[in-house]
Parts: C-alpha cells; structure tokens; sequence
C-alpha cells in the first residue's frame, strides 16, 4: 500500500516538475506576416520580402522614447530601431527557413539587402517592418521551394495575413503558392483540456508546430 | 540491529533513491527541454498539455491588453484587467523565468519548510514586479529612454541575477558536499559501532541548516557544524551556538525528535520566519530570482503608459505578481511536501537512508548551478526582450 503511495506521488510530482519546468514562454509579440517571393528571368526565386506588421502592445513598446513629427513616427526617425531590428534578426535567423524539395537548407538566406525600413500607421497604432532576404542560393524553378517562418522561442506569434498572405513576383506563369496555417493558439477556450491530452499523445514526435509554411512550385 | 530494522532500511533506501532518482531526472529533462541551440529545436508543440498552456497564456496576455484598451474609455474595465492580471500571473509563472526550478531545487537542497517556499515565492515574485514598475518608470518617465536601452539594462540585470543563481547553487552545493561526506563517514561509524544509536547527519543539524541558508552567520556556523561532526552523534548539545542563537528553540525539538534528523517536517517555527536570521537566509534566493523583471510586465506597462494608464499598469503588474507567486508557491509546496513525506514514510533514516538524501540535496543543488549556468551561457530559454 504504502509503496504504491510514496511510487505515486513521486511520480505525480516528477511529473509535475517535467510540466512546470519546460513550458516555453507564451508569445508575448503577434507579427502578422504578408510576403512576396521575387523571381529571377530565369524562373528562379532569389529573394524573400518580409512585411511584418506588429501588434499594438508591442509597437508602442518599440516605438518608447521615439520623437513623434505632426503625431506621427516618420520613416527617418525609425530608421534606427528598424537596424536595430534588422541587425538583432540574424541571431534568430530571421525566423525564417527553406526547405528546397523537403530538405532543410541551413543558411539558406543572405543578410537583408539595405532597402529595410519601418513605417507607423497612426491610426492603428501598428509599426511594420519591410525587409527582404536574399537566397543564397537562386532555387531554380523546377525545385519545390518551402518557406517556414516560425520563432522556435515561441516569444513571436507570426500569422499570415488573412488575405493574400503570398504573392510572387515576376514568377512564371504555371507557379502555384501553396499556405499553411499553424493551429490558432489564440482561442484555445474551445479545446478542453481532455482534448489537449489526447492529442498530446497522437501527436508524439509528429512535430506539430506553429510554423506558417509557405510552398511553392513550378512544374 | 534487528531484522526489522534491516528491511526498512532498504525500504528506505529504495524509496528515496527512487524518488531521489525520478525526481531529478524530470528536472533535468525538463530543463534540457528549455535548452536552445541543440540539435535543431523545431517549433514548440501546438498540441498537448504545453500548447494548452501556451494557449491560456497567449489567451490572458491579449485578454490583458484588451482590458487595458477598454480601460481607456470604461472605468468598469479596471475590475476587469484585475481579475484577468490575477489569472494571467497564476498561467503565466508555468513559463520560463519566474524561478519554479530554482527555487524548488533550492528548498529540495536547504532543508526548509513549506512555509519558507510560500515566503521565497511571493517574496521573489513581489520585487519582480517592483523591478518591472522600477525599470519602466525610470527608462520612460524620467529618462526618456528607447526600448533598445531598456532591453540593454534588463540584459545586464540578467546577467547578475544568473551569477547569482549559480553563486547560490555553488555554495549549496559546497555546504551539502560537506554534509554528503559528513553521512558517508558516519555511516561507517555507525557500522562499525555495534548497536549504536541512529546517526543524526549534522546538515540537519540546525547549525548546519543555518550555514545553507544564511551568508551572514556562514562562518560561525560552519564552525559548529564541523564540531559537531568530529565529535560525535549529539556534541552540538554541549556547544554554546554563539550566532546561531536564533536556531536554539529547534535545538531543543532536534533532541526531541532525533530519531527523524529531519526534524521540523511538521511547519516551521516561528522564529525561523521571523527571527533576525530568518527572513536573510532566503534573501540571495529572493534577489536571484526576483531581480530579473518578467518582459510580459515591462511590455504591458509600457503598453499602459502609452495609452495614458500608468497606474492600471503598476497595479495590474502586482496582481499578475501575485498569481505568479500562487503557482510559483503551489510548485514549491509540492516539492517540499514529497521530500518530507518521503523522510515520513520511510521513518527511521540510517546508514544509507541519510547518505541518499544528501546526495539528493548534493544534486539538488548542483540542479540549482546547472540552470544559472544554462541561463547565462543562454542555453536555456528565458523570456528575451523580443529583438532587441
């Protein structure tokens, strides 16, 4: 009796360590993402175009001790934090990763070209940041290019825009751009905690996860 | 040594080795769990309990900001940020950074009550909102700083709090080391010693509970302690405990109870709370794990401030202190509450029963300098200040 006891509670409590202990820390940024995949002549893609626009919390977090002209934040009085931000995503790898025909590419992306800039809409007091990144590699067109963009911190919320969240410029006629959509955490009230369970198991080592996929190909 | 004796024991024995066991193993896995940068970390699970927590979380975070827009325009909406500040505080602490692991692991490694895991915890979480509020009152109302120089400062207050862990972890570590060998040379006393009386390890020794937790009586109690041991089973009796007088009451329950070297599973005494020793025994604890600010307060203050609410912002930074302090005081309780039960269960720790305890608070405390290090080498994930 008294062995099962004393068994169980230490495993309820190692358990319970194991939960508490490795929870990762809850998006505390929603970036809510438009992109644009730039072709070469050739066919190939050779860039990422990030828009990246940021929650209200967090722009008026950034935008602190910034100088507003005429109730606004200009491009130039930005120009600063946007480095800031530009230069602090290459440590994150600018949450952003390729797969080209499903194998994972390391460093597929160069620095972002100097053309990067933040604007501030003052009416939703919402900052976005533009930035694109160079493949360093052109993907030629008859490969099945995947971007994923995800923070694996999870500090960063990324969603694609609801509508027209990808667009491909100068891209041959026949490419098609396939999106998919992490599960929405943010409304979670309709999953019960049952549910969660038992998906937990079904999902062991499966890799569910918060990634906006972003597929194209070029047949 | 009857028969009797022999089996429990092993019981014993096999009881806390087992727990001991389990217990680390969980936090180290889980603690490895937050390490970054091995092995290619893929996304965080969007299913299972931790997306179910990440979700409650995300889900408060943004009810908060909510709140704080409403209460812009609607008074009413203040109630309201209260409530779910309380509620986004007690979810909140089940992330990274609001010190379940090292103050669990502290209290697992010091001998202390329950009681003293509730005071570490709400203590701690207190002075995290005080260097939230302190941090973004000074960088935006007085100094007109950018959220860059605030990252830079919470960047460096970081750095010292993780020092401070490892220090605390170190020195407990130390002192436990000691303790460990202490039991390992009684135990072969004790088998040598026909029939003798149980062996009371001198770490619980009130003294010697008092070098683990107090840096300002450290060295006169490590006198002590160390007398203790080389004279024998009950020779702190006979000391004159000069700077360790406030331990004197649980002297007197030691002799009491010797048969549990434990002692004072029972509650704390109320000297050890309040006495001029006890609230600075856990003041490193307190200071290493509070003194990091939580970024979810700074971004939400700031936030408040922007929308002309300081204020809702302080108070709503409070009361998330105090839900934090609720989970963050739950965990501890727990982990206090299965390593006393344990020691209660097994009844009469001898020989090995107490060499395996020390060794469990020896890594416990090594557990304690394991996660300072990982946060400073910035292994393991804490809450960054987004980009900056």
């Amino acid at each position: 009796m008294i062995h099962r006891f004393v068994g169980l509670i230490a495993v309820a409590f190692s358990g319970l360590v194991a939960v508490t202990a490795s929870a990762s820390a809850h998006p505390h940024v929603w970036v809510t993402m438009r992109d644009e995949l730039v072709y070469a002549p050739d066919g190939s893609v050779t860039a990422v175009r990030h828009t990246w626009t940021f929650d209200d919390m967090f722009s008026a977090f950034a935008t602190m001790g910034f100088p507003k002209t005429n109730g606004t934040f200009t491009r130039e009085t930005l120009q600063p934090l946007a480095k800031v931000n530009v230069d602090s995503l290459k440590d994150f790898d600018y949450f952003t990763y390729a797969k080209i025909d499903g194998k994972r590419v390391k460093d597929a992306f160069a620095e972002p070209t100097a053309d990067y800039w933040l604007d501030y809409d003052a009416k939703t007091t919402l900052l976005t940041l533009h930035f694109t990144l160079p493949l360093k590699k052109p993907v030629k067109a008859n490969k099945t290019l995947e971007i994923e963009v995800y923070d694996p911190t999870f500090f960063i919320d990324f969603a694609m825009a609801k509508s027209n969240p990808v667009t491909l410029v100068g891209a041959p006629a026949d490419c098609k751009v396939a999106t998919e959509k992490p599960p929405d955490i943010n409304f979670p009230t309709t999953l019960r905690l049952d549910q969660a369970l038992v998906t937990s198991e079904a999902n062991i080592g499966m890799g569910a996860s918060f990634a906006n996929k972003i597929t194209v190909t070029c047949p | 040594m009857s028969t009797g004796d022999g089996v429990r024991h092993i019981r014993w024995f096999l009881f806390s080795g087992g727990i001991a066991t389990l217990v680390l193993a969980a936090a180290t896995v889980s603690a490895w769990a937050q390490f970054r940068g091995f092995g290619g970390m893929g996304p965080p699970p969007a299913n299972g309990i931790f997306g179910w927590l990440l979700g409650q979380q995300a889900f408060f975070y943004q009810a908060l900001a909510g709140m704080l827009r409403a209460a812009k325009t609607n008074g009413s909406a203040y109630w309201g940020l209260m409530g779910i500040s309380l509620v986004y505080g007690v979810f909140h602490a089940a992330g990274p950074g609001h010190g379940k692991a090292v103050i669990s692991s502290y209290l697992l490694a010091n001998e202390e009550t329950w009681r003293r895991g509730i005071t570490l915890s709400f203590a701690s979480a207190v002075l995290q909102s005080i260097t939230a509020i302190a941090i973004v009152a000074i960088a935006a109302l007085l100094i007109n700083a950018t959220a860059q120089m605030m990252g830079d400062t919470v960047r460096i207050i970081e750095t010292v709090s993780y020092g401070l862990i490892i220090v605390i972890g170190a020195r407990l570590a130390w002192v436990k080391g000691k303790s460990f060998h202490a039991a390992l040379r009684k135990m072969h006393a004790g088998t040598e010693a026909a029939n003798g009386d149980p062996p009371v390890s001198i770490a619980n020794h009130p003294a010697a509970r008092g070098v683990t937790g107090n840096l300002a009586e450290a060295h006169s109690c490590v006198t002590h302690g160390q007398d203790g041991h080389m004279h024998g089973e009950h020779a702190h009796a006979d000391h004159a405990h000069a700077g360790c007088t406030h331990h004197a009451h649980q002297h007197d329950d030691d002799e009491e109870e010797n048969v549990l070297p434990w002692g004072h599973a029972h509650g704390p005494e109320p000297e050890e709370l309040a006495g001029p020793g006890g609230w600075r025994r856990g003041l490193s604890a307190i200071v290493a794990v509070g003194l990091r600010p939580c970024s979810g307060a700074i971004i939400i203050l700031v936030f408040a401030l922007s929308q002309g609410l300081f204020w809702a912002g302080v108070a709503s930074t409070f009361v998330m202190g105090l839900g934090t302090a609720i989970t963050v005081s739950t965990i501890a309780s727990l982990a206090v509450g299965a390593k006393s039960f344990a020691k209660r269960i097994s009844r009469r720790p001898t020989g090995y029963g107490v060499l395996v305890l020390r060794g469990f608070e020896v890594c416990a405390a090594c557990l304690v300098m394991l996660v300072g290090v990982a946060l400073l080498s910035g292994y393991m994930a804490s809450e960054q200040m987004g980009f900056f």
